[in-house]
């Protein structure tokens, strides 16, 4: 029953304002519509738009802001632009992501560097920029989505497993700090999804989009593939009236992928 | 008394009478679901069975009622058990450790085991075993209690994989402590000098267990084995 409300405490009222980062697709994409139809105001960020922003954001009745978020003044601004056309930001999801796959020796540092600026760093800027108005509120909720691989490592993916981890990290310490201000920080570490980086990834091994999704099946022990709103489903818990005990947590709907061998 | 919903999910709730429990079995109820409530006392369930979970055959026989009555069983919540706080390790009798043993994991297993075959005749289900934060960061003076909720949580990542392939999904919430009869009006769980080390300063409540069981029943397919601890920051 997505985003029917049952058993939350709705009360008709509306939920306050939620950013998206990494919103022009795949599972930020799918948790804003989640987030829209919870009643939550919706603010959409991607690096750019090249209209499905905008597209997204008057299907939702919200805003898209635009932005690189690796850029050191970009988190101020998008803060500043949803407070004043929405009203303070309520609920934060840090999903936009960087992904480089190569081996360790060959990475390059200024890969490294983009992966860790963007995933890691950007949400650090974002999130300090978000904190005084939840403060200010005695209210916030943080959820931040990391990686299976933040919690288990790939190989040829030790610069994104280094952004993922220390976004759990950060997860935890944030939940510490911020916890008895009201503001709940939870992660949420999902692995294989059934977005458009699989036709990218089918491409890229020269297989068909049927035979990659098989192949990731066959790494999850319960050889299904999260969709998008799987995902958006977690974000919209931790996000929600019936979370209010979860603090620090990393949530792993991912078939069983970063606790054992598939 | 709510009315019960004549259609809808159907889940079976042990402990159903008190604390999470009965706060789970409200929340399904309120939310259109058809609920069965096993435990030592009456329960607000659609069917409300008196028995003990550790005792093997009286929990097949309401889960088989249940099923029979109800044509379907989606939800089990092993959320039955007892606590005992207080007791140093030397201090805990074996018949102490037995019971407690005997009550909680075994009581789950006897549940598992229980509803499996209805859920597997379907191919469907979820269970949610009532777990502890404590089982996850250890505890200095209630160890019985703590093995039994440990051992649940190694039970249940088990039986998770077993059936991975199937859609049942097997999970525990690990609550922390929560404000229910089970914790006694002078527990050290609820001292201010505790509380004071939680980053939320307070004690959870039933309802924030039973919406991370609703949340797991309706939403949590992709989660094979997981411990989902709403703690207030007890372990993070």
């Amino acid at each position: 029953m997505p985003g029917d409300g049952a058993g939350q405490d709705l009360g008709g009222q509306p939920r306050g304002v939620a950013l998206v980062t990494g919103a022009a697709q795949g599972l930020g994409h799918a948790t804003a519509l989640r987030l829209a139809a919870d009643g939550f105001a919706v603010a959409v960020n991607d690096i750019a738009d090249d209209g499905r922003l905008t597209e997204l954001a008057s299907r939702i009745g919200g805003i898209a802001v635009p932005a690189d978020i690796s850029e050191p003044a970009a988190g101020p601004a998008i803060v500043e632009a949803v407070a004043s056309r929405l009203g303070p930001v309520q609920v934060l999801v840090a999903n936009a992501a960087a992904m480089a796959m190569s081996p360790f020796l060959e990475s390059k540092p200024d890969d490294w560097w983009h992966q860790i600026n963007v995933n890691l760093s950007g949400h650090f800027r974002l999130i300090q920029a978000v904190i005084p108005g939840m403060r200010a509120r005695g209210h916030g909720r943080i959820v931040i989505i990391s990686s299976g691989w933040g919690v288990i490592g790939h190989p040829n993916a030790t610069a994104y497993a280094a952004s993922k981890a220390g976004l759990i990290a950060l997860t935890k310490g944030l939940g510490r700090e911020l916890g008895p201000q009201g503001i709940l920080t939870n992660a949420i570490a999902p692995s294989f999804i059934d977005t458009e980086q699989l036709r990218v990834d089918a491409d890229d091994a020269g297989i068909t989009l049927e035979e990659m999704r098989q192949r990731y099946r066959e790494q999850v022990p319960i050889r299904q593939l999260a969709s998008p709103d799987d995902i958006a489903a977690a974000v919209a818990f931790l996000a929600g009236p019936g979370s209010g005990a979860v603090i620090g947590q990393v949530l792993q709907p991912n078939g069983g992928v970063t606790r054992t061998r598939a | 008394m709510t009315p019960g919903a004549t259609d809808g999910p159907v889940a079976v709730i042990t402990g159903a009478a008190s604390g999470i429990g009965a706060s789970c079995a409200g929340l399904m109820r309120q939310s259109g679901w058809r609920t069965a409530g096993i435990d030592l006392n009456p329960s607000d369930t659609d069917l409300s069975a008196q028995a003990d979970v550790s005792d093997r055959a009286a929990v097949t026989d309401v889960v088989d009622q249940a099923a029979l009555r109800f044509g379907q069983i989606d939800l089990l919540v092993s959320a039955a058990g007892y606590y005992e706080e207080s007791i140093d390790v030397a201090d805990v009798t074996l018949a102490q450790w037995d019971r407690m043993l005997a009550v909680i994991l075994g009581g789950t297993v006897n549940c598992c085991a229980a509803v499996l075959p209805h859920m597997l005749r379907r191919g469907e289900g979820t269970i949610v075993a009532i777990s502890s934060e404590l089982a996850l960061g250890g505890s200095a003076t209630d160890l019985h209690y703590v093995a039994a909720k440990g051992a649940v949580l190694g039970f249940v990542k088990s039986l998770a994989m077993e059936v991975a392939e199937t859609a049942i999904r097997v999970n525990a919430v690990a609550p922390g402590p929560t404000d229910t009869p089970l914790l006694a009006a002078d527990s050290l769980w609820r001292k201010p000098d505790y509380l004071a080390t939680l980053p939320l300063g307070r004690l959870v409540t039933p309802k924030e267990i039973a919406h991370a069981v609703y949340y797991l029943a309706t939403e949590g397919s992709m989660y094979c084995g997981e411990v989902l601890s709403p703690n207030a920051g007890a372990v993070i």
